[in-house]
């Protein structure tokens, strides 16, 4: 479904990716974990463009869908029109969430579908009505976003992203700003996705929620991939230095 | 006291005159927000001569003296123009009234420009992120996202700007546009009544017109319901 070759990212003299390669089977769920500054979510953010890499490339699909380019480089409107696109069958939770605060919740998730695809008020407003109601949270749809929980407004915000039918689901250290009983919630609709055949990478510190929900455990290191199988290999068998320093610390 | 004050038809006179400190305002004001905000974007673009020009603007305008301003636009900008034939002298003589509003407009579009980029500036990075990750170009995130959000930050400031201008068409009596102050002074010296007396009406007539902007502003953040937005005052001096 999706597949990363040889991404390198540089800031400046700073390199943060030194040559990912990665490959998400359809319907398959990864969790990618790593110290802090291993590049993982610098790698996400890769894969839908949110950041340009230098090199390598990226396939969804089959199909090529970004390249490396130089730092300085300014994209061109096709390139731009390119990621664009990329991130219509690409989505993106966050980690503070990101709802529009000056729309409803109705909105915030009508948005995708009503703009970007520019499919019809009713048609939005039942996708919209489909997703809320999938994360549990249709009663809330005329409401402020920022009167709601954390694990609420996460779940919205999923909704969004769940809006646009996408083929693969990004989580970027979804629930690091969410209590214990909020991921919970969160976990649950997350959960939900995986049983239901979505595509899936998700970026965490929550070592219960990685181990619980993944097909395949992905460990960074340096900017790289240094270790990747199933839940049990990673956390119990503890191949590399790495993962047993990291693990015991948790 | 009051018969002091109210006992003279002049009086009435002279607020029916303070209608132009809300003319000269309503009509620079809207153009210095809109080129105040092409400003912004210019000078928060990466191309440089898109933001050298801007951010050139925005210090000489703010720099000068608004009134050292208004005197080059209405008398030294025809003379300059004359350099390139008498058409082009003709074409940059203005009227007074046009004249101070071109001016009024021009100089605080680049305080605009500024309060427009910290607007843009302080709305979350996240939205724009968020925005791009369901599938909106830069321009619609832009349109729909960041803009909404700054509109309601950069609002308190706008009015505040709103009322300072009011108060600095005062100046543009010194090219002859015929508004309260002028008004105030020919007044005072054709009659019995003397300037104090005038000046100190005028003084009252333009405290009156600030507290309806500032009313008008309260109405406005009540109904956008502003979030975190800067308080609205009427003692933030500027000039």
């Amino acid at each position: 479904m999706l597949e990363a070759r040889g991404i390198h990212k540089s800031y400046g003299p700073k390199v943060v990716l030194r040559g990912v390669d990665l490959t998400v089977a359809k319907a398959e769920v990864l969790t990618i974990l790593g110290p802090n500054g291993c590049g993982k979510s610098t790698f996400l953010r890769c894969l839908n463009l949110l950041e340009q890499y230098q090199q390598g490339s990226v396939f969804l699909k089959g199909e090529q869908v970004s390249e490396g380019r130089p730092e300085d480089h300014n994209p061109s409107k096709d390139e731009q029109t390119r990621a664009q696109r990329l991130r219509q069958r690409v989505g993106m939770v966050f980690q503070r969430f990101n709802l529009f605060p000056h729309m409803t919740v109705m909105q915030n998730v009508m948005c995708g579908p009503k703009h970007v695809l520019k499919k019809s008020d009713a048609e939005s407003a039942d996708i919209a009505e489909k997703t809320l109601k999938k994360v549990g949270l249709w009663e809330k749809s005329p409401c402020d976003p920022l009167t709601l929980s954390g694990g609420q407004q996460q779940r919205v915000a999923i909704a969004r992203a769940l809006a646009m039918n996408p083929d693969v689901m990004l989580f970027d250290e979804a629930t690091s700003a969410l209590d214990p009983v909020l991921t919970k919630e969160v976990f649950k609709v997350v959960r939900d996705l995986a049983s239901e055949g979505m595509t899936m990478l998700l970026v965490t510190h929550d070592m219960d929620f990685a181990r619980d929900i993944a097909d395949r455990v992905v460990f960074m290191e340096g900017g790289i991939v240094a270790a990747q199988g199933s839940p049990n290999y990673i956390f119990d068998e503890r191949p590399t230095d790495g993962i047993r320093k990291f693990l015991e610390k948790s | 006291m009051w018969k002091y004050l109210v006992d003279d038809i002049k009086i009435i006179d002279l607020i029916y005159a303070a209608r132009w400190p809300l003319y000269l305002t309503a009509a620079a004001m809207p153009l210095a927000v809109a080129f105040g905000l092409i400003l912004a974007l210019m000078r928060m673009s990466r191309i440089r001569i898109l933001s050298w020009p801007a951010t050139c603007y925005i210090e000489l305008m703010r720099g000068t003296p608004l009134f050292v301003q208004l005197y080059l636009v209405y008398y030294s900008l025809p003379e300059i123009a004359g350099i390139f034939g008498p058409d082009a002298k003709q074409f940059m003589t203005l009227e007074a009234f046009p004249a101070a509003v071109l001016c009024l407009a021009a100089n605080y579009a680049a305080y605009e420009a500024e309060i427009h980029r910290a607007g843009l500036l302080a709305v979350d990075k996240g939205q724009r992120e968020a925005a791009l990750s369901i599938g909106m170009s830069e321009w619609q995130a832009f349109y729909r996202v960041t803009l909404p959000q700054a509109f309601r930050i950069v609002l308190p400031p706008i009015i505040n700007d709103a009322i300072a201008m009011q108060k600095d068409s005062c100046l543009t009596s010194a090219i002859g546009v015929k508004e309260l102050l002028s008004y105030a002074t020919s007044r005072g010296n054709n009659n019995e009544i003397g300037k104090p007396k005038m000046y100190l009406a005028a003084g009252v007539l333009y405290t009156i017109l600030s507290l309806a902007f500032y009313f008008l502003g309260k109405f406005i953040e009540r109904k956008l319901k502003a979030r975190g937005g800067a308080e609205l005052n009427l003692n933030q001096a500027r000039h």
